[in-house]
């Protein structure tokens, strides 16, 4: 892979990243999230192409068009979100789109069986080839797909966090068959955040940090400390919030709450949750990705499902909302994670995207009334800074920020005192996240509770007064402001 | 790009629209209005009879009262798409609510039923009441069905739209035998008051006209309305904004039943008869048809009361052109044209995006065989209501035209 960069609408994804794997080694790749490991992967694997640089397989260049140009060059990637059709059996997924044929070209179900079950073998798996994929636990699934690439006879074979949902045992499983598939001479490419399995496995590691390449080192070379702070290591910018905010009264108290989880191994989402948020803080949550940020975002909002148990006392009374409305109306908003899937209305314009929460304020009799609706958005998108050409443009043509800023001025209207801000500025151009610290920090010194989580460590050493750091649902650890440091969260998060 | 806008948000005043409204219609709408004309202009010109210009108004009745009658449960289906649903039981909805009416009034008044007499008012308003609850009944187990029971929208109105129908009929053939000496799967509705409603096109037409104005009330100007588009625009988000998304939905199948049972009332008054064996029959395609090609998108969030209205309107016209021009046998075409008019609508409003993204309309082996198989369609409507040698040069005609698309389609790219 020779200077590969791939920009996004407002992101460099990647910035001329150079890295050379060598036959036969266990190449691990690191970063935090965002670093752009996937990226890298899907462009190797035909998902994306670059827009820079040149991919060489054997000294040969090639390109790309799709996944099935890089299955002929032998290249197998298994993703991070397993791509597996669930009503299909097992064999048809391991050769979905290369049946094999028997007699009249009809699909030949039997042959594909045998060879699956001979992969199987390979694997130490015990399914049968004939199961519908989708009643597979997780690890098996994940086999499913390493099968799919062993049938492909694939020489490269890319793995994308592939524990990140698996219990012990099928970690060393699949830790057996990473050495088998080494053994019959294929090159491992690792994706993982994990040190301890990185060190474990790798021959070679890569650490990758904003999309740039930052160094390939043998593992015997190295540690893992110096690799999580190879990973972790940049400016953070410290942008004049250092003077001391005063937190206010006690707002929410959460004691023990555990939100089960039964169809996964570990069996729970959060186990024994515990926080306190004060008027006028910011409680930051850090995390890797799965580790239950949104679910406990989800649970207090009363959006999570009725399952949890625990206690979660609001001014020191006890609640448990059944729906979000119930949580609105005690003062209560969640900025949601995924802006485009659960935050915005696309249908609906800036003002109406604004005011959803709140038309009640807006009614004159039983109608809303059109003034009274944009005299009532134009404070908080005024307060926020949300630039529009209008407030009745469409939503969709605002950039993300401003798209945030809507959405959090949605929340002002409903007088909220406890913000809860769901990885706010994903996905947001780096000037316009900025303006969302300065907004965050202004709304907590007017007296508003907010917990943020974030999958970027320097925003929440930026903004928040305390972090408190999530691995696999359990609190791991808990930092004041001034004893946080990017190297000591990433520890307790990867502590799992 | 936005972040070089000054933030304009200060002045709310000479707000930009979101999408751009000439006298209140959109260009989609006022492509239909335009369309309407044409067509009317056409028939007027092509008929043999010009009926439109020799008798206008008995035309214009007609029309009217098969406009007012889609319309009535169009505005229903309409609610319903907005809100992110399908209601596929409309028409069996209108054969149950003319069953309900006609059977209360065979039990309130079984004499007189039988006599062909009036039944009085208060019989009349009670049956009435009976077939509005009905509906308002039917929209809950819908609702019900799809919020609790978590069954999807097209299931859950398809056993609806079957079992209605039935139930319909058997409430019928129960009641009849019960009430008069023969079983019948229909029955006889000859009060003044319906005759009144038949005779007077007005009643349906005022109706209609009230229940738009509602309708474009509730969808533009209350907070339940906004509620359902942003339901039909995103549901996840809805909830997590803290809408009742069940009780929105509740409302939308509500409304969409209501609607349908008011329009089955009128049925009943039209054809002086219950019948839930072929009331109604397919009528909720129609209804469907009518929001979609008034600018209804079935994805939900999108959609407006006069873009229905016009669409109605417009495949009533259409419907009653054909009518026009074939003499005998123009109800068999009925199905047809709506198909061939949802199509067309739909693929007209996504013909700038066809020309500007590139997307080839016959692209591929797919492309090529779909050309003999519109030729076949065209050639075969044609052959069978004006002649085979018409039929043949339309057969040709339509091959000729779309391969000289795809000609140019390949050229475009090449």
């Amino acid at each position: 892979m020779n200077g590969i960069s791939k920009r996004f609408p407002g992101v460099v994804a990647l910035d001329g990243v150079t890295i050379e794997v060598r036959r036969g080694e266990v190449h691990a790749i690191c970063g935090e999230n965002g670093a752009g490991k996937s990226t890298l992967m899907k462009i190797l694997s035909g998902v994306y192409q670059p827009d820079d640089g040149t991919l060489l397989v054997a000294g040969r260049e090639v390109r790309f068009a799709g996944t099935q140009n890089a299955e002929a060059a032998g290249i197998a990637i298994i993703h991070q979100e397993l791509a597996l059709v669930e009503d299909l059996s097992v064999a048809a997924n391991v050769f979905l789109g290369r049946e094999k044929r028997g007699t009249l070209r009809l699909i030949d179900d039997a042959a594909m069986e045998a060879e699956c079950r001979r992969l199987f073998a390979l694997l130490e798996c015990q399914v049968s080839p004939q199961e519908r994929t989708g009643n597979l636990r997780v690890g098996d699934q994940q086999l499913v797909e390493i099968a799919k690439a062993l049938s492909l006879e694939a020489s490269i074979v890319v793995m994308d966090e592939p524990t990140s949902a698996l219990t012990e045992a099928e970690s060393a499983r699949l830790e057996r068959t990473i050495a088998r598939l080494v053994e019959g001479g294929a090159t491992i490419l690792y994706i993982s955040h994990k040190m301890e399995e990185v060190f474990r496995l790798a021959d070679r590691i890569t650490v990758l940090r904003d999309g740039r390449h930052v160094c390939t080192v043998d593992r015997a070379a190295t540690s893992p400390r110096e690799v999580t702070a190879w990973m972790v290591g940049r400016e953070i910018a410290t942008e004049g919030f250092r003077n001391p905010r005063h937190a206010g009264k006690k707002l929410l108290e959460v004691q023990s709450l555990t939100l089960p989880w039964p169809e996964h191994p570990r069996g729970y989402r959060l186990a024994d949750v515990s926080l306190n948020l004060h008027a006028g803080e910011i409680l930051g949550i850090a995390g890797l990705m799965g580790a239950g940020r949104t679910e406990l975002l989800e649970t207090l909002f009363g959006a999570g499902g009725p399952t949890w148990t625990g206690t979660i006392r609001l001014h020191g009374k006890p609640v448990r909302f059944s729906h979000p409305r119930e949580a609105c109306a005690a003062g209560m908003a969640l900025v949601t994670e995924d802006r485009k899937r659960l935050g915005l209305f696309p249908d609906l314009d800036v003002a109406g995207n604004v005011s959803l929460c709140s038309l009640d304020q807006a009614l004159r009799g039983w109608l809303v009334s059109r003034s009274a609706e944009e005299e009532l958005v134009a404070g908080p998108v005024r307060a926020t800074g949300v630039k529009t050409p209008g407030l009745h443009a469409a939503i969709t043509g605002l950039s993300g920020g401003n798209q945030q800023k809507c959405i959090i001025s949605r929340w002002l209207l409903t007088n909220p005192e406890i913000l809860l801000l769901d990885d706010p500025t994903r996905g947001i151009d780096v000037g316009a996240k900025a303006e969302l610290y300065a907004l965050i920090d202004r709304l907590c010194r007017e007296g508003l509770g907010v917990i943020l989580t974030s999958s970027e460590l320097p925003e929440l050493l930026t903004l928040a007064d305390r972090i408190i750091v999530l691995a696999e649902g359990r609190v791991t650890g808990e930092f004041a402001r001034h004893e946080a440091t990017e190297a000591g969260i990433m520890e307790a998060a990867t502590a799992g | 790009m936005p972040s070089s806008v000054p933030p304009a948000s200060t002045r709310p005043a000479p707000a930009p629209l979101r999408r751009s409204t000439i006298f209140g219609l959109r260009r989609g709408e006022w492509a239909l209005v335009v369309a309407i004309c044409l067509a009317v202009l056409l028939t007027g010109l092509v008929d043999a009879n010009h009926s439109y210009f020799n008798q206008p108004l008995e035309c214009l009745r007609d029309i009217a009262r098969n406009t007012a009658l889609l319309g009535i449960f169009a505005l229903g289906a309409t609610v319903v798409i907005i809100a992110g649903g399908i209601d596929l039981s409309a028409g069996s909805m209108i054969a149950l609510s003319g069953t309900i009416c006609a059977t209360t009034m065979l039990a309130l008044a079984p004499a007189q039923m039988m006599g062909f007499k009036p039944v009085g008012p208060l019989v009349v308003a009670l049956a009435v009441a009976a077939s509005l609850l009905t509906g308002f009944l039917v929209g809950t187990l819908h609702a019900w069905l799809i919020t609790a029971v978590r069954l999807p929208p097209f299931i859950a109105t398809l056993a609806t739209l079957v079992g209605l129908r039935s139930f319909a009929r058997a409430l019928c053939e129960s009641t009849t035998s019960a009430f008069t000496p023969t079983k019948s799967a229909t029955i006889n509705v000859a009060d003044p008051l319906f005759k009144t409603i038949r005779d007077n096109v007005s009643i349906p037409v005022a109706v209609f006209c009230v229940l738009a104005f509602i309708t474009w009330l509730l969808l533009t100007r209350t907070v339940l309305g906004r509620h359902l588009q942003a339901l039909g625009g995103n549901e996840q988000a809805a909830r997590l904004a803290g809408i009742r998304t069940e009780n929105v939905k509740w409302f939308a199948y509500c409304f969409g039943a209501m609607t349908a049972a008011l329009a089955g009332l009128f049925y009943v008054a039209n054809e002086s008869v219950a019948a839930p064996v072929n009331q109604g029959r397919g009528h909720e395609l129609n209804a469907i048809a009518a929001a979609v090609v008034g600018g209804c998108s079935l994805a939900g969030g999108v959609g407006t009361v006069p873009g229905t209205v016009l669409g109605a309107i417009f495949l009533r016209v259409v419907i009653d052109a054909v009518s026009k021009l074939i003499k005998t046998g123009a109800d068999v075409y009925e199905g047809l044209i709506v198909g061939v008019v949802v199509v067309i609508a739909v693929t007209f409003s996504q013909l700038g995006q066809i020309a500007s993204g590139g997307r080839h309309l016959l692209p591929g082996r797919l492309g090529l065989c779909a050309i003999p198989t519109l030729a076949l369609l065209a050639g075969g409507v044609v052959s069978m209501t004006a002649g085979r040698s018409a039929g043949l040069a339309a057969g040709a005609a339509t091959i000729t035209l779309l391969g000289l698309l795809r000609v140019w389609e390949s050229r475009r790219t090449a």
